[in-house]
């Protein structure tokens, strides 16, 4: 069982507010916005992890050696000379391994991206058309029935207009 | 994955023998001697016969659309009344190290075992690339599905494809007849011997000016021909390398500036 | 940007212009959608049933009109790709309005490259042979072939490309998907794929927009160099020069960067309320950029006559009197030349940078330069190669012409169908533009 309280704010200083007060009585959050608060966050909470650059370096590093091998491989598979060329030419080796390690490291990034992005909030549904528009979101999770009430001040005094609680079965 | 692992080992091998592109079973290579030549244009009739080559009629030929794989050029020197009028047959030039190859996406052209430069017809998707390059401006497209009415379709020669559109094509130094003289001499146990093999227009040639044969064949016609001082290439300075050697015209004033 | 507009404003503007449809906008779309089909598919449809001779190449000139138009979209495409990937990397605040708009010009240009390579081909039924798949015929594709280069150049781009423009939709589908009903929810919902916008998901966002920039941004130049690349890999006079890579890039660039001013003209005046966020500042912006690339262009231009000059070959010789020498040619050269260089000159001044011909007449100049230019390069070329026998003109069909028009046509109707399915600026990053509400301003 998950019990959260959603408070949504005007301003954003106010939302960090109160984020760091709930983060420093040790619950988790996370905060809804519709415009990145990247920095924001970064200069409150310090630097997030960024577990995507493993699936682009896996993605170049994969499209680099599938380009390679592949147009050698391919060439040797059906040996035909034309104009004198050797049959494993490298100028066009390096090109094609070159779109290919390109290609590769898009297509993992993306998949990086998907997996640790969009796929954990597929269930997720609690959302306010405001937070789509100009609201900010604090979400604060794990939040007890006795505990509610002082989440919901320590949102109130920071300013949030709206609190909310929300239970998940 | 064990058979393709060999089978990548095995061609590796193959193409990492020495000299692999020079090592030719046959170099077919022609010689032209333009003092020989009259300009009559029976070879262009006879590639016509030979190859099925539509006809395309006055209005395509305008265009620039004309089909002949073999073409005598003609070029008009000085002012009337003192005028010279040269010619050459000009066709597929066979190059070693053909512009056209490296063009082509599909592989539908490449270069053969005998050292000529083959055009795989149903491989061809018609990128244009091939005839774009080629310096020679010998590739012809079928721009239309060219029709052999009655009865001409009678007298098509059944060694060779009728091409349908959309695709590119060239002379081949008629290598059906190459493959049939082949074939004779597989089966009697022999090579191919110098005279065999006579390309359509070599064999039509009223005054014998052209030649065929095999370059490497030390003692062939075409190898004695090649030495002669006369011997040009068409546009040697851009370094196709092309099998079809050229020999001089003499004339008066000496040996003309465009053969 | 105005920082008075509120969030709630900017939401409600942007995707006004997706779900307030006037009459206006059905009679154009119909106009471009029927003129598209009948000016482009009909006739391609009658030159695959006839074959290529209902166009008006010959012997020597085997590309003409078509891959012309090839490589000009190629060049329209590389605008939007550029301005989102280096602009992002390079945090340039004024990209963010005219991103979107820019990237969808890419996609639908990609999406017209690509039939143009199969409207030029002889054989467009067989077009997936120059793909390297495993098939019973066991041969695949010659990679020493720069028509190979080309397939998996602009494989990885246009998949590049759809990839970004999706990907940096998805924040506003999902903020759709809650402020809009009937079909249209059900598709943002399905298209959103989760998005909630919590402060991990916006993290990961900013980090694989970067990543996606770094990867793109190289990809740009590569792709025009690798298509001007199946002209300078010949021997041909006129196409074998080594300059050709940076001036290809360059006028795609160029074209791009004029497309992108005349889509931005044309959507303010069709879409007034556009004009809060595309302002006077972003035109002075881009126009710095086509000033400098025109500028460049014409140093290049200058450097491949004389390059050719200086070679002093009799084939090279021959091409550039063909080309500067003769009519039409030479007219078609001296207008090249004022659109391209003259033309983009006039952005120096600054109030003309917003003008009425800021807007409009430059940026048209341009595309007809850029396009005449390729036209002076590809068909031209061929009409004098090596052997004077051959010497051939060419001259384009209706056939050729009625699909050069048909593509803008149906450029011009599928844009229009994709800003009423997607919002043409990126909600959020116009917000991002305003400005983040702190109570306290620091």
């Amino acid at each position: 069982m998950d019990n959260s309280i959603l408070g949504k704010f005007q301003y954003v200083d106010d939302l960090l507010a109160a984020a760091e007060t709930c983060k420093q009585s040790g619950y988790a959050i996370s905060i809804i916005s519709p415009v990145p608060l990247v920095h924001e966050i970064e200069h409150t909470f310090g630097e997030g992890k960024n577990p995507i650059k493993y699936f682009t370096g896996v993605g170049a590093v994969t499209g680099l050696l599938f380009g390679i091998l592949f147009t050698i491989i391919t060439s040797l598979l059906y040996v035909l000379p034309r104009a004198g060329r050797p049959i494993i030419a490298i100028p066009p080796t390096l090109l094609i391994s070159y779109e290919t390690t390109i290609l590769f490291g898009v297509l993992f990034t993306l998949l990086g991206f998907i997996v640790l992005a969009l796929v954990p909030y597929f269930k997720e549904s609690e959302y306010d058309v405001e937070i789509a528009i100009d609201a900010f979101g604090l979400r604060v999770h794990g939040v007890g029935e006795d505990k509610f009430s002082d989440i919901e001040k320590v949102m109130r005094e920071n300013g949030s207009s709206d609190v909310k609680r929300i239970e998940k079965k | 994955m064990a058979g393709l692992l060999a089978r990548i080992a095995e061609r590796w091998n193959i193409h990492r023998e020495p000299g692999f592109f020079k090592k030719l079973d046959h170099k077919w290579t022609m010689v032209i001697d333009l003092d020989k030549c009259n300009g009559c244009g029976a070879c262009v009739t006879s590639c016509y016969a030979e190859n099925n080559l539509p006809v395309v009629g006055k209005e395509e030929c305008g265009v620039s659309r004309a089909f002949s794989w073999l073409r005598i050029e003609r070029y008009v020197e000085g002012e009337y009344p003192d005028v010279k009028v040269k010619f050459i047959p000009v066709m597929c030039q066979h190059c070693s190290k053909a512009p056209c190859e490296t063009g082509c996406p599909v592989y539908a052209t490449y270069h053969n075992q005998d050292g000529l430069n083959v055009q795989v017809y149903n491989r061809c998707v018609g990128t244009f690339t091939c005839a774009t390059y080629c310096t020679y401006d010998v590739r012809r497209f079928n721009w239309r599905t060219y029709k052999f009415e009655q009865p001409l379709d009678q007298q098509l020669n059944p060694d060779v494809s009728v091409r349908e559109m959309g695709i590119m094509e060239k002379c081949t130094f008629c290598i059906q007849r190459i493959r049939a003289a082949k074939d004779k001499a597989k089966d009697e146990g022999k090579t191919v011997e110098d005279g065999d093999i006579q390309t359509a227009c070599v064999q039509t040639c009223p005054t014998g000016a052209m030649t065929f044969g095999d370059l490497q064949d030390a003692d062939s016609k075409v190898a004695k021909l090649a030495k002669s001082p006369r011997r040009y290439k068409l546009l040697e300075e851009l370094n196709t390398d092309p099998s079809v050697i050229y020999l001089k015209r003499v004339m008066k004033e000496g040996p003309s500036k465009h053969g | 940007m105005d920082r008075s507009i509120t969030y709630k404003e900017a939401t409600e503007d942007i995707s006004g212009i997706i779900t307030k449809t006037g009459w206006r906008y059905y009679a154009i779309l119909t106009l471009m959608g029927v003129s598209g089909v009948s000016f482009l598919f009909l006739p391609w449809a009658y030159q695959i049933y006839a074959g290529q001779g209902v166009t008006g190449l010959n012997a020597p000139i085997f590309w003409g009109l078509y891959l012309v138009n090839f490589i000009y979209w190629v060049g329209i495409a590389h605008a939007g790709t550029l301005i989102s990937a280096m602009l992002y990397i390079t945090h340039t605040p004024w990209r963010r309005a005219i991103a979107r708009g820019a990237e969808t010009m890419t996609f639908f240009a990609l999406f017209l490259v690509t039939l143009f390579i199969f409207i030029h081909m002889g054989r467009p039924w067989n077009f997936y042979w120059t793909f390297p798949y495993p098939s019973q015929r066991e041969i695949w594709t010659s990679f020493v072939s720069p028509i190979t280069f080309d397939v998996f150049a602009i494989g990885t781009y246009t998949t590049s490309s759809i990839v970004f423009l999706f990907f940096g939709m998805i924040p506003d589908i999902a903020s759709l998907s809650h402020t809009t009903t009937g079909w249209r929810k059900s598709l943002y919902t399905f298209l959103s794929f989760g998005w909630r916008g919590t402060d991990r998901q916006w993290h990961l966002q900013a980090k694989a927009c970067m990543f996606f920039a770094a990867f793109i941004m190289p990809l740009v130049v590569s792709v025009h160099s690798v298509v001007s690349w199946d002209f300078a890999l010949s021997v041909v006079p006129g196409y074998a020069k080594t300059i050709f890579a940076p001036y290809f890039v360059t006028g795609a660039l160029l074209s791009g960067f004029a497309g992108v001013l005349l889509m931005l003209s044309v959507m303010r005046e069709a879409y007034p309320v556009i004009k809060k966020y595309v302002t006077a500042y972003h035109y002075d912006r881009v126009t710095v950029f086509v000033v400098v690339l025109s500028m460049i262009w014409s140093y290049l231009t200058l450097m491949e006559v004389v390059t050719g000059l200086y070679a002093n070959t009799s084939q090279e010789i021959e091409h550039l009197k063909y080309k500067l020498a003769i009519s039409p040619f030479s007219y078609l050269f001296a207008l090249m030349i004022f659109s391209n260089s003259v033309m983009p000159l006039l952005y120096i001044f600054k109030k003309l940078r917003s003008s009425f011909i800021g807007r409009f007449i430059i940026p048209v100049f341009v595309l007809v330069g850029m396009w005449l230019e390729r036209f002076l390069i590809v068909p031209n070329s061929l009409s004098r190669k090596f052997l004077p026998w051959m010497w051939h003109d060419y001259s384009p069909t209706w056939v050729e012409v009625s699909i050069t028009a048909g593509a803008f046509f149906f450029f011009i109707s599928m844009f229009m169908i994709f800003i009423k399915v997607f919002p043409i600026i990126a909600i959020f990053e116009v917000k991002e533009d305003i400005g983040i509400p702190m109570r306290k301003p620091h």
